[in-house]
Formats: structure tokens, C-alpha cells, sequence
């Protein structure tokens, strides 16, 4: 970097830089059914410059990448190409953030183990989860990750963080002459055999619900239910709305003071976050090296705040939150006695829920369902959702229970009336 | 602009290091990657014009001794090549405990070929100042079009791309180039608020921005629309698709059914469908990074194996699968040259290049005349593959009401098509005479592994169920 800095000087029209290196060790193996197809390491490094130039008034950036090959004549030519650019770029002036230090860890035991033995034993974990001789897993990926962060300015601003996590990719089968397949993507920062095989083993017991589960002849007609990846999918359209990018663009549907739940239900409280329980994906800065300031973007179902990068807020007047990269949402009223006293369908796999703010919508295609008539559960499937977003809103209600899904720490489950089954 | 002079200048320690780890492994390959993306953007309130995240320059070094497959992604491979060797060998060495749990592989065909291929690019021929002068340009006629227009955003995403494959018999290098050229619009008609966006793409910048002009009419005209689309009311309708959603079906129904390494690991119920009907008789589909031209057509794989174009449906028979070199070599087959990587960072798959159904004898107003009341569908929004179950979601940006044979001006807004892939393959009784692959998309393997990739094919009438 201090390479980088010094040729940076020599170009007087760059009145500001940003050199962020993001630097990742990793291992990973590739199971086909129990046997080990593939192990791959990566060794890397990625250097992206960003200069800035001020000229007539306005300011103009550009980012180019930096390699290992990249030799010092390569380096004065795409500074000055960078130049060049960045003086066709006719934006408003902005402050980089200023002076601040930090180099930090985020806290993780994935780093006590050699990465070799760790993939093993996530692994032996995952393998662990299947004890029924219909059941497998037909395919593993594991992925550990070790990533370095660090994010220099021209203002003395410099911090780096140091993070692990690991991700499994993981596909539960169940075979009994026909043979059925769900999908598991599960990331975490701390590892624990138990909690990698309790997630997988509550996978394999999806699967082999859906090798039982039926179409429905009579679609039900109750309250949906949606669990926590799909609550986290949906407030993250939702609250992307509040993007400061997306207001100074003027392409948000949403703005403060917004009631985006006009009924009698359980209110939704959102705040945006750096940091939550369990997350792989907690950060202490980000990518401009700006502190994350958690922030209330939904209060009792009101938009109250915008959230978003240094650039952007300095545009808007708002206070810099930082790109904030999770999301942690109050727990409601509804309690998992409460959900045995009403029939409910509880959308338990998809193929990914579809939510147009645009056009009012929300749906998609169930891969598994659980259909609670009141007394008896049972599963069912090849079914889709449908209904109108700000509808369905006005009639939700949270559960108490509170749980970590990525990047979402919030209500285990969410319900919906007026969310059509069909 | 040419192949990269970075990785013609490392031949020879490529070489070297693939002499060094010959000593222990029976194959060897290195893949070296060079890609300059870059990306220009105007809209009403900002402009930039920067490197695009796409760009890398690094090195897969992949590894095989009839067991499993060994790989080690690196941006840098100077120095002693001994050392580094051995440092490949350590960082992909597998606990003890797992060395018997692997995978046996058959012999890899390595045979001997050395080949250079080129594309013509022009990118050298457009200076920052007439890219940013463009896209200002676009941006201003969009907004001048309708006061309803609250911002107009025009975007070049254009790259080049410089590979060069080296094993112990085969030294492969490609150069081409792509350009996706963007022109979007956000539409408000009071309180409802829409999206739209129309696109030209090219190996050419100058095709791609004499292109992109010639559609702001029309964009604007199907923003206006968009902005008084209704709900669909969810059933099960006949349906026309244009040729980017029968390309979304091909690519989700099947193509990824398709992909061998997913025979590999019984993921796909296709696997038990080779030399069976799938499909309508009058369906016939391919997929090949030679099979159409578009941004995913590439002269050789990331394996190294050429490209091509194969027949996965014939007369509605499944006929063949599409592979990467490691699924071939465990099922005993010949790659396909779809071994496709994100970056090199990132394994190789078995992954779909372009991929679409082949033009029938139909015409499209008889199609649509031959409907009562149904829908023609319009534009990728997103899709969802279930190769093992044949589940299908697919979401249609509109889709326009047909009502006694004639398209009317009522649009519905989005439009998800669900169901059960052979129901709706078997539902195609007509496929028209038009045909159009659209090169400009990219796809992920479950959620993730992004490659860019196309599809497309005629238009065809199906029975699915919508909502």
C-alpha cells in the first residue's frame, strides 16, 4: 500500500484516495455423496484504488484494481487513466472520513483450528445429521474462510478487521424407490458441531417431509406463514427502499413517515445493524472505512429513518450510518402455543419468495409446506403463494421467539393473512 | 486490443511450474486469467466511470492423480517454482483420516492441441470522454421523453477477456470481447412508481451503442404501460412466451437439469431420462458456447476443452447432458466444454453457456390467434431451477392479456409461472417460426457461482399456471 500512496502523490490533480485490500485465504472440499471429490485452497489478494479529482466545482472518482503482476509503469498509467475519468465525472463534492484507526478481530473460534481438521469436522457434523438409511447427503460443499480488511484513506483514516467464517452448502436427499432433494445454504462465524448438525439434521426431517408431502386437492385457505430466510428476504426489499442511494435517485418507494402497515397487527420495529448474534456477515466499518452506526429504519411499522454510505448521506444531510450489512427486528406477540389454536400453512422451503414493491406483490413457488388444519399437521407441496404486499403487511403478526438466519436476527416465524394459497 | 502481454510473458513459468508439480500428480493444468471489465453510468444526479468488479488477473492450477481433483487459485506465481510446488501440494493436502473416502476418477484425455484464438474488438476505438458523452446523452433524451420519467440511468458494462489454458499437451489461448449496454427508466404515474430497462449487446461497441438509441421509444412506451399493469388473477392460462422467456424455461426447466456434474450426484432426475421423451415431440434444444453467439460464447472451456454445441432435445428425446472435465471424468465421458468457473478463483462446474429451444414452422399471430384468453409473457425478471424434483419458477417482468385470439393493451405485472417441468414441456403445441437468443445474462448454480450466459429460442404456447 505504502507503494501504492507514494506513486498516488505524484499526480497532483488527485485531491483524495482509498486503497482498500481485501486479502483471503480459504479451504475448501467438495463431497459427491460421502465421497471427497475436490479440495481447493485459494491464496489472494484484491487491491482496488479509488482517486478522487475535484475540477470545476464538482468531484469525479474512479476505481481500478491492483495485482501482484501489476509492475510500476502499469501502475502510473492506470493512475492516470483513473485521472482522466474521474475528471468526466461531474459529481457533487463530498468529505471522506477522516482520520480514524482500528485494527480488530472479529471474535470467531475458526481460527483456533488448522483449516484441513475444521472442513473435516464440519464434515463429520454434517454426515452426522443423517441417521435414516433413505436419507444423504448427495452433495457437500464447505467453504472456511479466512478474510482480511484493510482501508486506507488520503484524510489518515486506516483500519483493518480480520474475520473467518464458513459456509455449507449442503443438499439432504431422501430415497425410497423416488427420490427428493431440498437445498441448504447455512454460514456461521463460530463453529459448533452441534449447532452444524442440529441444522442439518432439521434439514434431512424437511426432506423427508417433502418425499410424503401431497398436492393438496382443496387449496387451504388460512392463515400463511413464512419462516425466518423468507421474513429476512422480504425486509431486506423492503428496507432496501430506504437506501440513501436510492433516495437521491429518487427510485425509492418508500420514504419517512411511510405507514407501511395500515391494519391491526404487530408492528414492525427494523433496525439495521453492523453486528448481531451469530452472524457471518458482522462488519465494524465498511467498505469506505466508515464506522457502522446501527440504525432505526422501521418503528412500529412507520418508516422513520434512511441508512447508507458516506457519500450519499453527506448528499442527502443525513447522518452517515455506513453500508449496514444486517438487520435485527423485534420480536412480536405470537407465541408457539398461540400457533396451535388457528389453522395456518407454514411455507417451510421455496424457491425463493417473490416481493415487487413496484407492482404491490408478494408470492412464489412452495417447495414444501406444512398445512396445520387445527388438530393434525401434514405436508404438502407443488403449491405457490400469492397475495398484495402492503395487504398482507396490514395483517402480520410476529412470534416471540427470536432467531439468527444470516444476516436476519429477528421472529422465527411471520403470519400473514390475505396471502392467497393456490 | 489483443490477448494480455501479462499472460503471454508467463508461458514460461507456467510451464515450469507445471513440470515441478508433474513430478507428483499424473495431470496438471494451469488456467490464467486476465479480464479488464469496466463500467460507464450516467444518470440524473451521478455519472462514473470505473473499473468493473469483473476485472481480475490471476492463476487455477487444477491437479489429479486418478483419485480426487486438487485446486489452488493464486494472483501470483513468481519465484522459485520448486517452492511454490510445494507449497500448492501442502495447501490442498487433505486430513488422513479423508484419503480413503475419495473419489476415483478416469484417465483425463489430454490431448495435444495449440491453438490462439481471437475475436475482433473495438473498444479501443471509444475514448472515456465519448463513453461518458453517450451514456449523458441517453440519459437526457430519456428524461426529455415523459415528465413522468423521475430518472433515466444509461450503463455500459463492457469487457475483455484474455485466458490462457496450459496441461502437458495442450497450450490454449482465447481473446474476445462484450459489451452489455443498459438503458433503464423509473416511471411514476402518481402514486405507482416502475422500472423498466431495454438493452443492446455486442462483441462490438459500435453495434452495441448504435443499437441502444433505436429502443427508447419503446422503453419509454412499456414504462408507461408497466405503470397501469394490474395483478394477474393466479390460474392456469395458455400462455405465449417471447424469446426471453422460452429462454428462461430452457435455461430453468432443463438446462440445469442437464448439467452432468449434477448426474454425478443423482441430483437429476434428467439422468434417468436419456433416450426418453421430455418434452413435445416438435421440441428440439441446445446449449454450447459454440451453439450461439453471445457473451458466453468462448473458444475453450476452463478446462480446456473447445467449445461446442450440443442437442440435449431431440424431437422432445432427451439426447445428451453438458459437462465440465471433472463430472466427465467420473461418469466416464467426454467433456462437453461447459466447465465454467466464476473466477479463478472459484471450482469449476458443469454450467450452461447459451441455451435455447430451435425455431419451429408456426407463426406468431396464428399462436396467438389459437387462444381464447391467455397471456403473452414478456422478459426475465428471475428464475429458480429443481433439477432433481423438475419444479419450476420462472418471473416474467408483464405479461399482456390475449382475449379471442388479439393482444389487448391490458398488462399484468409481475407474472410468476410455477408448476411441474415435463407438464409444462409437454404443454408446448406451438413454436414459432422466429427465433432469437439474448446474449446478455448471467446465472448462478443454486446461489452462487455467477457465469454470464444467454438463452433465448422462438416463442411457444404453453398450459402453466400463473400467479
Amino acid at each position: 500500500m505504502k507503494h501504492i500512496i507514494e506513486i498516488l502523490k505524484e499526480f497532483p490533480e488527485v485531491c483524495n484516495y482509498k486503497i482498500s485490500q481485501v486479502q483471503t485465504s480459504s479451504y475448501e472440499t467438495f463431497f459427491v455423496h460421502k465421497q471427497l471429490e475436490t479440495v481447493r485452497a485459494t491464496d489472494t489478494t484484491d487491491t482496488s484504488v479509488t482517486v478522487y479529482v475535484l475540477h470545476d466545482g464538482k468531484m469525479g472518482d474512479s476505481v481500478f484494481s491492483v495485482y501482484a503482476s501489476t509492475t510500476e509503469s502499469e501502475l502510473r498509467a492506470k493512475i492516470a487513466l483513473a485521472v482522466e475519468k474521474a475528471q468526466l465525472v461531474n459529481n457533487q463534492p463530498y468529505d471522506l472520513p477522516a482520520g480514524e484507526t482500528l485494527c480488530e478481530q472479529i471474535p470467531s473460534n475458526i481460527g483456533e483450528m488448522e483449516p484441513k481438521e475444521l472442513a473435516k469436522e464440519i464434515a463429520r457434523a454434517c454426515f452426522d445429521a443423517n441417521d435414516h438409511p433413505n436419507g444423504s447427503l448427495n452433495a457437500l460443499e464447505i467453504f472456511v474462510n479466512k478474510v482480511r480488511v484493510h482501508i486506507v484513506n488520503g484524510n489518515g483514516l486506516d483500519k483493518c478487521e480480520q474475520k473467518y467464517n464458513c459456509m455449507v452448502e449442503a443438499i439432504p436427499t431422501w430415497t425410497d424407490g423416488e427420490s427428493v432433494e431440498l437445498y441448504e445454504c447455512y454460514n456461521f462465524s463460530t463453529f459448533s458441531y452441534d449447532d452444524v448438525k442440529a441444522e442439518i439434521a432439521g434439514k434431512m426431517q424437511e426432506v423427508r417431509d417433502r418425499y410424503y408431502a401431497t398436492k393438496p386437492q382443496i387449496n387451504p385457505n388460512c392463515t400463511v406463514v413464512l419462516n425466518a430466510p423468507e421474513i429476512a428476504s422480504l425486509l431486506w426489499e423492503i428496507t432496501g427502499e430506504l437506501g440513501y442511494v436510492s433516495v437521491y435517485s429518487h427510485s425509492n418507494a418508500y420514504k419517512k413517515g411511510d405507514n407501511l402497515q395500515d391494519g391491526d397487527c404487530d408492528k414492525l420495529t427494523v433496525t439495521m445493524c453492523g453486528k448481531i448474534e451469530g452472524s457471518h456477515r458482522n462488519s465494524l466499518f465498511d467498505g469506505d472505512g466508515v464506522t457502522l452506526q446501527d440504525t432505526v429504519v422501521i418503528q412500529d411499522g412507520v418508516t422513520v429513518n434512511y441508512y447508507g454510505s458516506n457519500r450519499f448521506g453527506q448528499y442527502l444531510g443525513e447522518k452517515v450510518t455506513g453500508m449496514l450489512p444486517c438487520m435485527q427486528v423485534s420480536a412480536g406477540s405470537v407465541t408457539e402455543s398461540d400457533l396451535q389454536k388457528e389453522p395456518y400453512f407454514e411455507c417451510v422451503s421455496m424457491s425463493g419468495l417473490q416481493v415487487d414493491i413496484y407492482n404491490d406483490y408478494i408470492g412464489g413457488e412452495v417447495r414444501l409446506a406444512y398445512y396445520f388444519d387445527g388438530t393434525k399437521k401434514v405436508a404438502l407441496t407443488g403449491i405457490s403463494i400469492s397475495g398484495k404486499l402492503s395487504e398482507a403487511l396490514a395483517t402480520l403478526r410476529l412470534t416471540d421467539k427470536i432467531v439468527t438466519s444470516n444476516s436476519y436476527r429477528g421472529p422465527h416465524r411471520a403470519l400473514f393473512d390475505k396471502i392467497a394459497v393456490i | 486490443m489483443h490477448f494480455s502481454s501479462y499472460l503471454d510473458s508467463k508461458r514460461g513459468e507456467i510451464k515450469e511450474l507445471i513440470k515441478e508439480l508433474s513430478k507428483s500428480f499424473s495431470y496438471v493444468s494451469v488456467l490464467a486469467t486476465d479480464v479488464k471489465a469496466s463500467l460507464v453510468n450516467a444518470n440524473r444526479r451521478t455519472s462514473s466511470m470505473s473499473e468493473g468488479s469483473a476485472s481480475e488477473c490471476g492463476f487455477v492450477v487444477k491437479l489429479n492423480n486418478g483419485r480426487g481433483f486438487y485446486e489452488y487459485s493464486t494472483d501470483d506465481i513468481s519465484g522459485d517454482k520448486a517452492t511454490l510446488a510445494q507449497k500448492i501440494a501442502n495447501s490442498v493436502a487433505i486430513s488422513q483420516s479423508l484419503c480413503d473416502d475419495q473419489i476415483t476418477a478416469n484417465d483425463i484425455a489430454d490431448e495435444p492441441l495449440v491453438q490462439s484464438f481471437e475475436r475482433p474488438c473495438d473498444f479501443d476505438n471509444y475514448s472515456p470522454k465519448q463513453l461518458i458523452a453517450f451514456c449523458e446523452d441517453i440519459k437526457d433524451q430519456l428524461l426529455a421523453k415523459d415528465e413522468n420519467i423521475v430518472n433515466a440511468i444509461c450503463g455500459l458494462n463492457y469487457f475483455t477477456i484474455s485466458k490462457l489454458f496450459i496441461s502437458k499437451n495442450k497450450e490454449l489461448d482465447q481473446f474476445y470481447s462484450w459489451i452489455n449496454a443498459t438503458a433503464m427508466v423509473v416511471y411514476r404515474n402518481g402514486e405507482k412508481m416502475v422500472m423498466a430497462r431495454e438493452g443492446s449487446y455486442s462483441n462490438l461497441m459500435s453495434e452495441a451503442l448504435a443499437e441502444l438509441p433505436k429502443l427508447l421509444d419503446k422503453l419509454v412506451h412499456k414504462a408507461n404501460r408497466l405503470s397501469h399493469a394490474k395483478p394477474i388473477v393466479p390460474g392456469v392460462y395458455d400462455c405465449i412466451t417471447d424469446p426471453s422467456i422460452t429462454g428462461l424455461i430452457a435455461h430453468e426447466a432443463f438446462g440445469h437439469g442437464v448439467e452432468m456434474d449434477q448426474f454425478v450426484k443423482d441430483r437429476a432426475l434428467a439422468k434417468q431420462y436419456v433416450g426418453k421423451y421430455v418434452a413435445s415431440p416438435i421440441c428440439n434444444m441446445h446449449d454450447g458456447a459454440a451453439a450461439a453467439f453471445s457473451t458466453a460464447s468462448y473458444f475453450f472451456d476452463d478446462d480446456g476443452v473447445l467449445a461446442q454445441d450440443t442437442q440435449i432435445i431431440k424431437d422432445g428425446i432427451l439426447v445428451n447432458g453438458i459437462s465440465d472435465l471433472t463430472s466427465a471424468s467420473e461418469l466416464g465421458t467426454a467433456p462437453t466444454g461447459n466447465g465454467r468457473r466464476q473466477s479463478y478463483k472459484r471450482k469449476a462446474y458443469s454450467r450452461m453457456t447459451n441455451t435455447f429451444f430451435e425455431a419451429g414452422t408456426d407463426k406468431l399471430e396464428d399462436m396467438i390467434a389459437s387462444i381464447k384468453h391467455g397471456y403473452m409473457l414478456f422478459e426475465t425478471d428471475n428464475g429458480m431451477e429443481d433439477p432433481k424434483n423438475w419444479q419450476i419458477q420462472c418471473t416474467a417482468q408483464y405479461g399482456i392479456e390475449i382475449v379471442d385470439g388479439k393482444l389487448t393493451d391490458n398488462y399484468v405485472a409481475p407474472v410468476v409461472m410455477s408448476g411441474y417441468v415435463p407438464d409444462l414441456l409437454k404443454s408446448i403445441s406451438m413454436i414459432s417460426d422466429q427465433f432469437k437468443v439474448i446474449g446478455s445474462g448471467s446465472c448462478g448454480k443454486g446461489y452462487k457461482e455467477w457465469v454470464r450466459v444467454s438463452d433465448g429460442g422462438p416463442a411457444l404456447k404453453v398450459k402453466v399456471k400463473l400467479a
